[in-house]
């Protein structure tokens, strides 16, 4: 079976680290553009690190973390990559798709901790993080300067709570900021500290000022539903996936959309199509050509597809502890799972190809680099 | 467009010693009789008499009265501390968690959420009811330690201490309310013990049969990392600023001796070891080696009074087999049985 080839190359990826200096692309005959996925991961002896994935799932490279890793900012232009520790982590690693250069570890100012996930401005010149002021109990987006080994050079508020996913909005001068509402401080670990309180929003800001453009607000019945990942679709719509902090009996919908212009949507699923998610969604990615809007559901262990236009659900697929979610071809995905599995689907939970990579976790967040 | 060039058909298959879906219910009942419902009406029995030991200290004050309130504060705490890590279900529900104990604390809520009610001396929130629809920080044990042993106004007889001595026993009732409503909500017909008991396509929240037995595994698995983190981990990180639980009333060591008694038996009581294969049956003796190193810590670097060894393991040796002993439960044991917990969805982010 073709699978034993995965597994040498796999082995092969996971004896020599990445030290910086030699690529494994050359042992394994492969080049920078041959990848595809990059993911964070933890080993099956506890070590963490950043994957490079070819399109078939193989491991062309791999970056060794100190901590858990979560979510990472690519800029295709220009191959740069940045990894964020996981919530409240403090370390971020910064290396290149395309040179040989050592990474860039760089933190969190003392009083501030990552959310773990940034996103890149259209230029490539500057990072944004979503980050904690702990001491102002405010969620910031940390703005760092590329070139200055990424220097921390400004913040802009978030307009609320513990910020998780940020992205860039096609306009390239709006930052789009999900903010959870969950309060958290790294010295009691992960406890939330407000879930009676938490105040979840959408908001939309203007990346060179700073300034609030808008916020919807999650109020009333979806006043626990934390927002916590976001994606764009080709009319500009930012579609957002929840994390429901409420009686379980009272869990609404954990997907809707909304707009600089527009309200909160939530999809409103019939019959057949109602799949229960385990008031959990890990990640959210949408087509390359913008149309179909994926939905990962980890404890539920179901990817579900949306068409972006009407979001109506045209199929879930199924496989346990699936997270990673990143599109593939024009109208496909990958999803990657908590054990070691990734695969190629289409919308349509058709099963084009899986490979297993064995003692490999991926982590909750898969990116397409290319 | 691209296409992975390779196709495998990976089957999850269990291992041989994974459980067959009428053992998961046997596992899940044994853990709701043996553990997870005595634990909470243990909870109830000791929340009951909070009231009136409050009152009778106000009542008549004296040192005998403040034992008895310290006792049954004790045991409260002690039976809190059995159940904090169930965190799913009734204890998910209504925040009955924080209203039962708000801790941790480490940006100092509670004290000022009272603070504002000692200063208002608002009359309205000591009618019936009233404390459970406050902030959720000064509902439960932790606000009622507070009150307690705050020495600047000492709860008993007079005038100086009625509105506190009102607002403590408003406290003590509102614990007892949430014990009873946990009780509830677990064994009631068509509750909690039910949903667990009885998966399937018309079930609200369990589906599959091994869906129950995870949910209980992820609990013993949350239990090991919060001791961890929060009760061992702030003693060896000099950057961690985290008061342990209860320390006021200096109860930190039996918290810790509750906690990890629980988690213990939780764990025999799923016999997860019964599971393992031939060639993995010395993680048997390994796993017996690292409950008793855990039980014989105190929590705090000294030696437990129960302890089975001689010598008191180092809060750091504690903390990595406590640490050891749940990446095995989780990636062995859990897995021999076939109730795999996933990197991602054990903790979302």
């Amino acid at each position: 079976m073709s699978l034993t080839v995965i597994d040498r190359r796999s082995l092969l990826a996971g004896t020599i680290a990445y030290v910086g200096a030699a690529p494994l692309r050359s042992a394994l005959g492969a080049e920078a553009s041959d990848v595809a996925f990059v993911s964070a991961a933890r080993r099956v002896d506890g070590d963490y690190c950043v994957l490079l994935l070819g399109s078939d799932g193989s491991i062309l490279r791999e970056v060794p973390l100190s901590g858990r890793g979560h979510d990472i900012a690519i800029h295709k232009q220009t191959g740069r990559v940045v990894v964020f520790a996981r919530r409240p982590g403090t370390f971020a690693v910064a290396f290149e798709l395309t040179t040989r250069a050592a990474p860039t570890v760089f933190t969190a100012d003392i009083g501030r901790h990552f959310y773990g996930h940034g996103t890149f401005s259209q230029d490539g010149r500057l990072l944004y993080a979503s980050e904690n002021d702990i001491a102002g109990e405010r969620g910031v987006i940390g703005i760092y300067d590329v070139a200055r080994g990424y220097k921390k050079i400004g913040e802009h508020p978030t307009y609320g709570v513990g910020p998780h996913e940020i992205l860039l909005h096609s306009d390239g001068k709006t930052l789009v900021v999900a903010n959870g509402g969950l309060d958290t401080i790294p010295d009691a670990g992960r406890t939330n500290l407000n879930v009676d309180r938490m105040e979840p929003s959408l908001v939309f800001v203007d990346a060179r000022s700073g300034e609030l453009l808008t916020k919807h607000d999650m109020t009333g019945d979806l006043r626990f539903l934390s927002i916590r990942h976001i994606a764009e679709d080709a009319a500009g719509r930012i579609w957002f996936g929840g994390q429901w902090e409420g009686a379980t009996s009272e869990t609404p919908q954990l997907i809707g959309s909304a707009g600089r212009n527009r309200e909160i949507r939530l999809i409103a699923p019939r019959g057949a199509d109602m799949v229960d998610l385990k008031g959990y969604i890990g990640s959210m990615a949408v087509s390359a050509n913008g149309r179909v809007i994926a939905a990962s559901a980890p404890k539920a262990g179901h990817v579900l597809y949306l068409e972006s236009e009407t979001g109506r659900i045209i199929a879930h697929s199924s496989l346990k502890d699936v997270c990673g979610i990143a599109a593939f071809g024009e109208g496909d995905f990958a999803v990657s799972s908590g054990f070691g599995v990734i695969r190629h689907e289409t919308p349509f939970a058709r099963l084009i190809a899986e490979a297993e990579l064995h003692d490999i976790a991926f982590d909750n967040h898969l990116r397409r680099s290319a | 467009m691209l296409m992975l060039s390779i196709l495998a058909l990976i089957t999850h298959a269990a291992g041989s010693g994974a459980a067959e879906p009428s053992g998961y219910n046997a596992m899940v009942r044994s853990a709701l009789n043996k553990h997870i419902i005595p634990h909470f009406e243990v909870l109830k029995a000791a929340s009951d008499p909070l009231a009136e030991a409050v009152g009778n200290v106000c009542s008549t004050g004296g040192e005998a009265a403040e034992k008895v309130l310290a006792d049954r504060f004790q045991d409260a705490v002690r039976a809190y501390a059995q159940v904090d890590f169930l965190r799913f279900g009734p204890m998910l529900e209504g925040g009955r968690r924080e209203r039962l104990s708000f801790w941790p604390d480490p940006r100092g809520f509670l004290p000022r959420q009272l603070r504002l009610i000692l200063v208002s001396k608002d009359e309205a929130v000591l009618q019936p009811g009233a404390i459970g629809k406050q902030s959720v920080a000064v509902q439960g044990l932790t606000a009622l330690e507070a009150l307690v042993q705050d020495t600047e106004v000492r709860l008993g007889p007079g005038e100086p201490a009625r509105f506190r001595c009102a607002l403590a026993q408003s406290i003590a009732a509102n614990v007892a309310e949430v014990a009873g409503e946990l009780v509830d909500e677990w064994e009631k017909p068509g509750g909690w013990k039910d949903k667990m008991l009885h998966p399937g396509p018309d079930n609200d929240t369990y589906k599959s049969g091994s869906e129950p037995a995870v949910e209980i595994v992820k609990a013993l698995l949350v239990g090991l990392s919060l001791t961890a983190d929060l009760q061992l981990k702030p003693q060896i990180d000099p950057k961690i600023k985290l008061s342990p639980p209860y320390q006021r009333s200096g109860l930190q060591k039996i918290y810790y001796a509750a906690s990890v008694a629980s988690l213990h038996q939780l764990y025999e009581t799923l016999q997860l070891e019964d599971h393992l294969k031939p060639n993995k049956l010395w993680m048997k003796n390994w796993l017996k080696g690292a409950w008793r190193t855990i039980e014989a810590s105190d929590g705090a670097g000294g030696r437990s009074p129960t302890a089975e060894r001689d010598d008191a393991p180092t809060v750091r040796e504690t903390f990595d087999k406590m640490n050891s002993l749940r990446s095995l439960v989780s990636n062995h044991l859990a897995a021999a049985a076939g109730l795999t917990v996933g990197f991602n969805e054990l903790d979302g982010d």
